[in-house]
């Protein structure tokens, strides 16, 4: 059991009560594992990320987290809380939202600071981190300044220098360059080959085999409408069509246009 | 024609980018400068005597002193005078017109008359007390709001808000100040960017009415829409671990220098007390 390090049962959640974004949701997750979420725009994917990140709590159904019951009350608790951010990290989808001040060496440190990390250590990770991003030379820039791709790998180091057990990814590698999308994958690989467990909710199919070893996906009625083993999800042409996951390309052969579907599952 | 078209939105975001650059020059805070160097506490305690001082004297000679110390306090910190001065008379006019300009007429400050004049049927007559009011008035606000400004944008955001909770100030105010602060700016950046993104849309040829209409519409979705940010940005906080005790990294350490700041400025204090 204790091994289980969340657990979704029956989970439904919407928005000022009225804007549904999971419906009975049951998923399980096992420490080590490396799970992508994918889906359309709007399935509900980063409300998932936000729930299992402790940050809004199930209208119904329950969501246990590390073998307890995870309730809004809990984190409340100045021990719990601290422990619990200590372990689970997310990487927002927006970096504009995550990254919060005038610094982006200040805003990379806020996190091990507030949990009380010591300042020796702070330091030694924030060079290690900034020198495999290759943003060392950012560090005293704003980041309201920062070109998106360069952001994004800000916000990243953020979440990525506390060092959690769990790590939820939004869209990680979304405006990235091939190179550094090879980072990040690499980066992923590296912690989960050391035990790390791994949630990352993408529309990039091609990374998704990479960084994954179950599928969920998730359907425009916020419900999963499958999951499964990567190699399974990827190979289901008509799942993906159905969740905007692939897309049409046209060509011409001479004079007859020729359509068929296009996966991202590699590089072209 | 277009330009007079342009002016309202032209003044509103320039308005709104210039609050954003006196209270959020945090570029400065970093500078190597004196104000920079002391320990934050000594440097805030010290400020609030000035401040103090301020709101006690009713003698102008120690309120230019006081703003002539503040002025050599910013050059000795490596702000641009300049931009200083820039961003603290912008708040003269705002409270000029609603406080100091009407006191200057004998109905507030009766006294005795120095010019008198009639303006649509009324006989105006503007006091000597009235006079000598508005300057002392206007010297101190603009002292004050030079103290504070130069208190904030030579100490980094995070460590004026622990300051306070040194000061035993009560985290939940601690916290909503902070708050109120992001506020602000996500106010001001999503308005420029906003700006930004109706222009590229419409181009710059948008019919007065029509820019109105635009400038109407946004202001209330503005508010909405950052007011939204904030809360998703309080999110990004609590996920990093953020508990409403802001922690730095730097140790606040006294050294010799913020002692010897200290004597001067509480020497200072209780001379003008005694003398002001
Ligand atoms: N702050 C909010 N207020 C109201 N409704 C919201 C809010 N955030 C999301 N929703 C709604 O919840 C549903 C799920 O949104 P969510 O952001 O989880 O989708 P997503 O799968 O992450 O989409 P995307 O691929 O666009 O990031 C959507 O229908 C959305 O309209
Ligand atoms: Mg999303």
């Amino acid at each position: 059991m204790d091994d289980i390090i969340f657990e979704l049962k029956d989970v439904n959640f919407s928005y000022l009560g009225k804007y549904p974004a999971l419906w009975d949701i049951n998923i399980t997750i096992k420490r080590g594992e490396k799970i992508s979420v994918i889906g359309a725009n709007g399935s509900g994917k980063s409300t998932l990320l936000h729930m299992l990140d402790g940050l809004i709590f199930p209208d119904k159904g329950i969501i246990r987290a590390f073998g307890k019951e995870l309730r809004e009350g809990d984190l409340n608790d100045a021990g719990f809380s601290r422990n619990f951010r200590k372990s689970v990290g997310l990487v927002f989808q927006n970096p504009d939202i995550q990254l919060f001040c005038p610094t982006v060496r200040e805003d990379i440190i806020f996190g091990p600071l507030q949990l009380g990390a010591s300042k020796i250590e702070i330091e030694k990770c924030l060079e290690e981190l900034t020198a495999m991003l290759g943003i060392t030379d950012l560090l005293d820039r704003s980041p309201h300044q920062l070109s998106i791709g360069e952001r994004r790998k800000v916000a990243i180091a953020t979440t990525l220098i506390i060092g959690p057990d769990v790590l939820l990814l939004d869209e990680p590698t979304a405006g990235l360059d091939p190179l550094t999308t090879r980072h990040i994958i690499d980066l992923l690989n590296l912690a989960s080959s050391s035990g790390k467990t791994i949630i990352t909710s993408t529309h990039d199919l091609h990374i998704v085999e990479e960084i994954s070893d179950t599928v969920y996906v998730f359907g425009s009625d916020k419900k999963i409408a499958a999951f499964g083993s990567s190699s399974e999800i990827l190979k289901d042409e008509r799942l993906l069509m159905e969740h905007n996951l692939v897309h049409i390309h046209a060509h011409r052969h001479k004079d007859i246009v020729h359509v068929h579907p296009h996966q991202h599952t590699d590089h072209h | 024609m277009f330009k007079k078209s342009n002016f309202i939105e032209r003044s509103l975001t320039g308005a709104l980018s210039f609050i954003k650059g006196s209270i959020f020059a945090e570029g400065y805070a970093s500078r190597i400068g004196f104000l920079q160097s002391l320990d934050p506490r000594i440097k805030a305690a010290t400020f609030l005597l000035f401040l103090l001082q301020i709101l006690f004297t009713k003698n102008i000679l120690v309120l230019l002193y006081l703003y002539a110390l503040c002025l050599m306090l910013a050059q000795v910190s490596r702000i641009d005078l300049l931009f200083f001065l820039k961003r603290t008379w912008v708040f003269i006019p705002l409270f000029s017109l609603f406080i100091a300009i009407p006191a200057l007429f004998s109905i507030f400050t009766p006294g005795d008359p120095l010019v008198s004049f009639s303006l649509i049927g009324h006989k105006l007559t503007i006091t000597h007390q009235g006079l000598s009011g508005a300057e002392l008035f206007v010297t101190r606000v603009i002292t004050s709001v030079s103290f504070v400004v130069l208190l904030s944008i030579t100490t980094k955001h995070f460590e004026l808000l622990k300051v306070l909770r040194i000061f035993k100030i009560p985290q939940v105010f601690v916290m909503t100040l902070g708050m109120c602060y992001r506020y602000i700016y996500l106010f001001a950046e999503i308005i420029e960017d906003t700006y930004l993104a109706i222009k590229s849309r419409v181009g710059t040829l948008v019919h007065y009415k029509r820019g109105q209409h635009l400038v109407a519409w946004n202001i209330a979705y503005l508010w909405h829409r950052s007011y939204q940010l904030n809360e998703e940005v309080y999110k990004a906080m609590l996920s990093r671990g953020y508990a409403g005790e802001p922690a730095v990294l730097t140790d606040f350490r006294f050294k010799p220098k913020d002692l010897v700041w200290f004597i001067f400025a509480a020497i200072m204090f209780t001379a003008m007390r005694k003398y002001g």
